[in-house]
């Protein structure tokens, strides 16, 4: 016969694979199409940290349990005990977490390294995993690089993006008919003008160590400094030993008393108690400023972006994400959970409450333009710094101890040492960090 | 039955058994696992397992490490002044509340009031209290006509200003041993001293304290463990700032361990820890045996 023969056995073969993969095969559109609910009746738990982002979030958590049909568990806790739960709970393998809230500046190799993140480039380039409406490019250019490891593997979606910015006192700068410096070498005279203590001091950084990392680059970066060359340490650079004679001759001489050991709850405290005029920290201190029950500077706080320096215009930026454990049982119905928690309607709450987040479009959504929560300059300076940003801190497995050791620099800066003889040390212990967890 | 006499003829062995392997789950066990840590790297990340190195943690501890050795002799000098301080007023205070007064019994309740406080509680109301230009202690210092302090805001003062935060809150500790030590001593050698015409003060420096210093001995005791092992005011208050002037042992440990994650050489510091908190009791309680009667 010529004919191909059916037989009993091929045919019987055929319509048994044909009913397995009936539900693919023959309703694409169920396959690929995407729909919030493909996880329905799971159970998700989450390990979150207590911060302004989370806050609004969890308020929304039970629209996502509507909107998926799963059910949410989490924890909230205090950032450093987070970690050490994460820490533990990865270390024994429980399996127990299966989305975290990540604070990237800090955790971001280790984690990366110790093998914690799910990578989420599978689940972004799925299409019946992520939404149509998600849009990963909208994300800014910084935020997308903070989530991405040096291997192109996206370890979280980016939520808060926290930038670094100048805050000023408009009354007293406009007594004086001065105006927020452009550059660094602007802004020394201008901070000689503005001290009068014990009324007002000139300025105020974050002296503490490990506390005062992060607000060393807003001089560092636009000096030309960097914290690696080459993958080898660079402390002991002409332009680190600029910046950090610049950071500490600015709080020895014009900071308020024992700025050495203030932390950005003792800077924003003298910042709120009208003592000080010029304070560079992070963005979102801002809205405390504003709260008169907090603060007797209410409308008289300006902001604007840092100056800019030799070595460019730059703003020091940290990213948290939302990321899913690489442990998880259930990791695509916890990406659905970080995917909500990042979307745009998410992000615009988060904008609305006053909480900065890495997505364009919502700066501006028009719902943000019509209440707005602070004042207009505060929007435009922390949209121009992040167009500028660049990660505030080293991307190092040991960045929590690269903060000790230049955080005592600093400090010992501010009380008097040399800069070239402190950063020499600094240079010495990072190096041998970098000897022992990098490579 | 045979059962019955089995277990009749092993008492010995079976009644103490649940509390020894309480001992040995809950005491026994961190302790031989601290030591076997501290022979090992380990970074805590679940890639990489923990790798065997021998004693390399304690050569780095004693000879490769001077923030090792600064906090040592920062542990040792903190621990020292603040229990020197603790018993001085302890015992003055003791020997105070021991006379009878009009308002005694309350004036003794409120002076061990501190002692009742967490200490972190009490760490956050003294960083309020110590901060520089709005803080009540630099009020207090300038109506006495004093120039203001920078309390922990500053290296040179830093350890100075914790560790009065340990005597505020720990001296009443002194006080109610030394208390409990002056209401059990004979009243006979007073009565023989008072007739052969002593002074109050000869009474106090011949007859009180010697008869007094082993209960002292035993209140140091417990203080310097304790104060060896500060870490909640210093955590809280400085962090071991500013730079590293108040990194004490515990507090350095602490970051090794749950900060830089270095596992290993956080659990051979432990270790030193533990040897050095062992030592100076060893020492105290030989103190205490020469000079009992």
């Amino acid at each position: 016969m010529g004919a191909p023969r059916l037989s009993r056995r091929t045919f019987l073969q055929a319509v048994t694979a044909g009913v397995a993969a009936g539900p693919f095969v023959w309703t694409p559109a169920r396959a690929q199409g995407f729909t919030w609910k493909r996880f329905q009746g799971k159970e998700l738990f989450l390990l979150l940290t207590k911060h302004p982002f989370i806050e609004v979030l969890e308020k929304h958590i039970p629209e996502f349990e509507s909107l998926s049909g799963m059910k949410v568990k989490w924890e909230t806790l205090p950032e450093i005990q987070a970690r050490q739960k994460m820490t533990v709970e990865m270390t024994a393998n429980s399996g127990g977490i299966d989305a975290f809230f990540t604070s990237l500046h800090v955790e971001k190799k280790r984690f990366w390294k110790a093998g914690w993140y799910h990578p989420l480039n599978k689940f972004l380039a799925d299409a019946s995993l992520t939404s149509p409406e998600f849009d990963w490019n909208d994300f800014t250019p910084g935020a997308r690089a903070g989530v991405t490891q040096p291997d192109g593997s996206i370890s979280a979606l980016a939520a808060f993006v926290d930038a670094n910015v100048f805050f000023y006192r408009k009354d007293l700068f406009g007594a004086k008919g001065l105006t927020p410096p452009k550059t660094l070498a602007e802004l020394e005279p201008l901070v000689k003008k503005l001290h009068a203590p014990p009324a007002t001091y000139g300025i105020v950084l974050r002296g503490l160590k490990n506390a005062n990392a992060t607000q060393y680059p807003s001089i560092l970066f636009p000096m030309g400094g960097t914290y690696l060359k080459d993958g080898k340490a660079a402390l002991d650079s002409k332009e680190q030993a600029a910046a950090l004679e610049m950071y500490t001759s600015l709080l020895r001489q014009y900071g308020p008393p024992g700025v050495v050991n203030f932390n950005w709850y003792e800077c924003s405290a003298s910042f709120m108690q009208g003592q000080v005029a010029i304070y560079m920290d992070g963005v979102n201190f801002a809205s405390q400023f504003e709260d008169a029950a907090k603060s007797k500077v209410v409308g008289k706080v300006g902001y604007a972006v840092l100056p800019s320096g030799p070595g460019g215009h730059f703003s020091p930026i940290y990213i948290t994400g939302m990321a899913v454990s690489s442990q998880s049982t259930s990791k695509e119905a916890a990406y659905l959970f970080t995917q909500w928690a990042t979307s745009k309607t998410n992000m615009v709450r988060e904008l609305m409450a006053g909480v900065g987040v890495g997505r364009s479009s919502t700066w501006d959504s028009a719902e943000v333009k019509a209440k707005p929560k602070m004042p207009a300059d505060w929007y435009q300076a922390y949209q121009a710094s992040l167009k500028i940003g660049r990660q505030g801190l080293p991307e190092i497995v040991g960045v929590t101890e690269y903060r000790d050791i230049i955080g005592v620099a600093i400090q010992k800066g501010i009380e008097g040492a040399p800069a070239a003889q402190v950063l020499a040390q600094a240079q010495k212990d990072f190096q041998d960090l970098l000897n022992r967890t990098e490579g | 039955m045979s059962l019955g006499r089995h277990a009749h003829r092993h008492a010995q062995w079976l009644f103490p058994a649940p509390a020894v392997l309480l001992v040995a789950v809950i005491i026994v066990y961190p302790i031989v696992y601290t030591g076997w840590m501290s022979l090992q790297e380990w970074f805590a990340s679940s890639l990489t397992r923990p790798r065997f190195i021998g004693l390399a943690n304690y050569g780095k501890i004693l000879l490769g490490d001077p923030r090792f050795r600064e906090a040592v002799v920062r542990t040792l000098y903190f621990t020292l002044i603040a229990v020197a301080a603790e018993t001085l007023l302890g015992v003055a205070m003791a020997l105070l509340f021991n006379r009878e007064f009009w308002g005694r019994g309350l004036l003794r309740t409120l002076a061990i009031l501190p002692m009742v406080a967490t200490p972190t509680a009490i760490a956050l109301v003294f960083v309020m209290m110590y901060h520089p230009t709005l803080g009540v202690a630099n009020y207090l210092v300038t109506t006495l006509g004093l120039a203001p302090f920078r309390w922990t805001y500053s290296s040179s003062t830093a350890l100075y200003a914790l560790a009065l935060v340990d005597v505020w809150q720990w001296t009443p500790l002194i006080m109610l041993i030394a208390l409990a030590g002056l209401a059990s001593l004979p009243r006979e050698p007073y009565e023989a001293a008072h007739l052969d015409g002593a002074t109050a003060r000869q009474a106090f420096w011949h007859i009180t304290l010697p008869l007094l210093r082993p209960t002292l001995v035993v209140a140091i005791l417990f203080r310097a463990i304790d104060a060896l092992k500060t870490f909640d005011i210093i955590f809280v208050m400085t962090q071991g700032g500013p730079a590293n002037a108040t990194e004490t042992i515990n507090l350095l440990l602490f970051n090794q361990a749950f900060s830089y994650f270095n596992m290993g050489y956080a659990a051979s510091m432990a270790v030193a820890l533990f040897a050095i908190v062992l030592g100076s009791s060893l020492i105290l309680i030989k103190v205490r045996r020469s000079t009992a009667w």
